[in-house]
């Protein structure tokens, strides 16, 4: 690998005086503040919550679901492809024998601890069933304890698809 | 000694030996689920094919045998091709469940897919199916379909337990592994199968749904069920905000002791480890700190000094025995290793079973350590304190009234922990090292380290800081003290495989 050297900057008087910048600074401020004073409607920032965003779409990485089969079981069979994709490691699954002959195996616990994860949908990537999905468009979750942002698995099933997804 | 070609690669190998043995023993990749160094060749798979110049046809390596300037080559378009035929024949009736199997990431027939695999079905019937996990006795799942029907789990038992309990059922592809109807696998060494099948037909009821497998970090130890001291993978694993525990024990190929396996009593016994491992400092059966407990054994040694009788297991290692000789003359104490509970006369067998429970006895004779019963009643008469160390056997010094303040230091929690003034837990076997003569005289190591959750010291570490030696690891006892009592082996040596001992 070859090393690059980086110029050391602040070495000169104008920039060890520092006021040149701070007035270069100031001037990009006070031009937006002026101009969003003439006309407000233009300012891209939304009065949260009473405004919600409008621009989440089907494709946006929300809070996780649990999809469903046809005869409305869970489809997850516990093969832990997704908490082995997890690079935050919050996925915590726990397999248990299914008794109703539709497969073998499936989720007895099945938790995602939201604090932990980061969105980044590697889970979705690797489940080879279809059976974590991020499309539900839950961007915001508000919780009382760090241990309620673990969700479980009855949690995980219960949240629907946002409209618009397929 | 013939000398072949193999990939324009000149190798020596043994004349007369089968080609797959020599080449898997230089290191070549030869994909095959029939062929099993314990079980030889059966010739059924045909998924060894390797071509050899002067024959016609793609030959199977496992079925033939060395001629001196043979050469071969296992690597080409031509035998990829055959492979991929021969893996789209076994791919035709298997289930594909990959994610329900718990062979997944150990699986022969996943690995050479994503090797050489078709990647895409030609099949436009609908599949043969068979039974699935059916429970065919002694711990192990059978899955018809997944099966890949190459009869290891037939020959190994017709051959190594012979009893004859699995047979092929049916012709073509409705042919199936099964048990005989009401005649269930039970032999004491049945669970091998499940190590030997390459795929997932056979899996383990014990390890089922546990843990995928390439989680596991795999620790080489003994087991130290009996005093046969089979080589073990321990395989354990420490989740996320738990504790680390061992899920299984698989057999590790030593040809000097096990072979390729072990017996199911010892595969089990991984449940015994993982219990052991919450143990806490007890003062006359109260909870107390470790750092105290240890101070307290200190100070019982101290004023008890010269009326202390130390009654050793003979399941501790080498280097634990030897320290604890080195604490006895240092307080002038009485050391036995009488113990009657390391028996079982209804456990042992021809094959790999040993009456004797016991991991080290042969170490107490190594150390001229008595085991008497007679000597130890001799001991016991001016004894004030009794420290039991790796054993939880009270009544053997109940009767003797003059034994004031009894010590356990065990790894297992004493069953009676209110008789014992003080107990102070030490690693369990799987936690830490040591050396084993097993029954045949062989030194053996075993390295094992399954984390503790709580604080808890090696018995190695409690002697030295007890003695102030600052002596805690294996390598120091050695360069200490075991070197001039076993001169011909060293502890390099032992670590890599097991060695025979001259003067036993």
């Amino acid at each position: 690998m070859g090393i690059k050297i980086v110029p050391r900057y602040g070495q000169t008087l104008k920039e060890k005086l520092y006021l040149p910048a701070i007035v270069g600074g100031m001037k990009v401020t006070f031009s937006h503040f002026f101009e969003n004073l003439k006309d407000t409607s233009k300012i891209e920032t939304l009065c949260y919550p009473e405004q919600l965003p409008k621009d989440i779409t089907p494709r946006y990485r929300g809070v996780h679901r649990l999809t469903k089969r046809e005869d409305d079981t869970v489809k997850c069979v516990a093969c832990f492809m997704c908490a082995t994709a997890c690079p935050a490691e919050c996925i915590f699954i726990e397999a248990i024998e299914r008794e109703d002959g539709v497969d073998e195996k499936m989720p007895k616990k099945f938790s995602i601890d939201l604090l932990e994860c980061v969105f980044c949908g590697a889970c979705v990537e690797a489940c080879p069933c279809d059976a974590i999905r991020m499309d539900t468009g839950i961007f915001s979750f508000v919780k009382k304890k760090r241990e309620d942002f673990v969700v479980n698995i009855d949690t995980l099933l219960s949240h629907k698809p946002m409209k618009g997804s397929n | 000694m013939a000398t072949i070609n193999v990939d324009d690669r000149e190798i020596k190998v043994k004349d007369g030996a089968l080609l797959i043995e020599e080449l898997l023993a230089n290191g070549i990749e030869i994909p095959h689920f029939c062929y099993h160094p314990a079980l030889g060749k059966d010739g059924n798979c045909r998924m060894c094919m390797v071509e050899i110049e002067g024959k016609k046809r793609p030959q199977i390596a496992c079925d033939t045998p060395i001629k001196d300037g043979m050469i071969i080559r296992t690597k080409g378009e031509n035998i990829q091709r055959v492979k991929r035929q021969i893996l789209e024949m076994e791919l035709i009736n298997h289930p594909i469940d990959c994610p329900v199997c718990d062979q997944a990431g150990e699986c022969s027939l996943q690995n050479y897919y994503m090797d050489v695999g078709l990647y895409e079905s030609r099949l436009g019937t609908p599949k043969t199916r068979g039974k699935k996990h059916v429970d065919i006795g002694s711990n192990v799942v059978l899955d018809q379909e997944r099966c890949v029907l190459c009869t290891r789990c037939v020959r190994f038992t017709k051959d190594i337990t012979k009893t004859k309990e699995l047979g092929v059922l049916n012709r073509t592809d409705h042919s199936v592994i099964s048990i005989f109807p009401g005649r269930p696998l039970s032999n004491p060494y049945a669970m091998n199968v499940v190590d030997l099948c390459p795929v997932g037909a056979l899996t383990s009821k014990d390890f089922r749904f546990n843990k995928r497998v390439w989680f596991l970090e795999p620790d080489d130890a003994i087991c130290n069920g009996c005093s046969k001291g089979c080589s073990l993978h321990v395989d354990h694993h420490k989740a996320k905000y738990e504790n680390d525990s061992i899920f299984r024990y698989r057999p590790r190929f030593n040809d000097k002791v096990n072979g390729y396996f072990i017996c199911d009593a010892g595969r089990l016994s991984y449940k015994k480890q993982n219990t052991n491992r919450d143990s806490f400092a007890q003062i006359r059966g109260n909870e107390s700190e470790y750092e105290y407990a240890s101070g307290k054994l200190l100070r019982l040694l101290k004023r008890h000094h010269g009326k202390i009788l130390f009654l050793l297991s003979p399941s501790l290692s080498l280097e634990e025995m030897v320290q604890v000789k080195k604490l006895s003359i240092a307080y002038d104490a009485k050391l036995s290793g009488y113990d009657v509970n390391e028996y079982d006369h209804n456990f042992g067998d021809d094959y790999l079973k040993c009456n004797d429970l016991s991991s080290n006895r042969r170490g107490f004779n190594l150390l001229n350590i008595d085991e008497k019963k007679e000597n130890l009643e001799e001991f016991s008469k001016n004894i004030e304190l009794a420290i039991l160390i790796g054993r939880d056997d009270i009544q053997t010094i109940e009767n003797y009234e003059n034994i004031d303040v009894k010590v356990s230091i065990n790894a297992s929690m004493p069953q009676h922990s209110d008789l014992y003034d003080l107990y102070l837990p030490m690693l369990t076997h799987m936690s830490r090292e040591g050396s084993f003569i097993n029954i045949d005289g062989f030194l053996q190591f075993s390295k094992a380290h399954v984390e503790y959750a709580l604080e808890t010291k090696s018995l190695s570490q409690i002697i030295g800081i007890v003695l102030g030696d600052n002596i805690f690891t294996c390598k120091e006892v050695w360069e200490e003290s075991l070197s001039d009592i076993i001169k011909d082996i060293k502890l390099e040596n032992i670590q890599k495989k097991s060695c025979k001992m001259s003067n036993l």
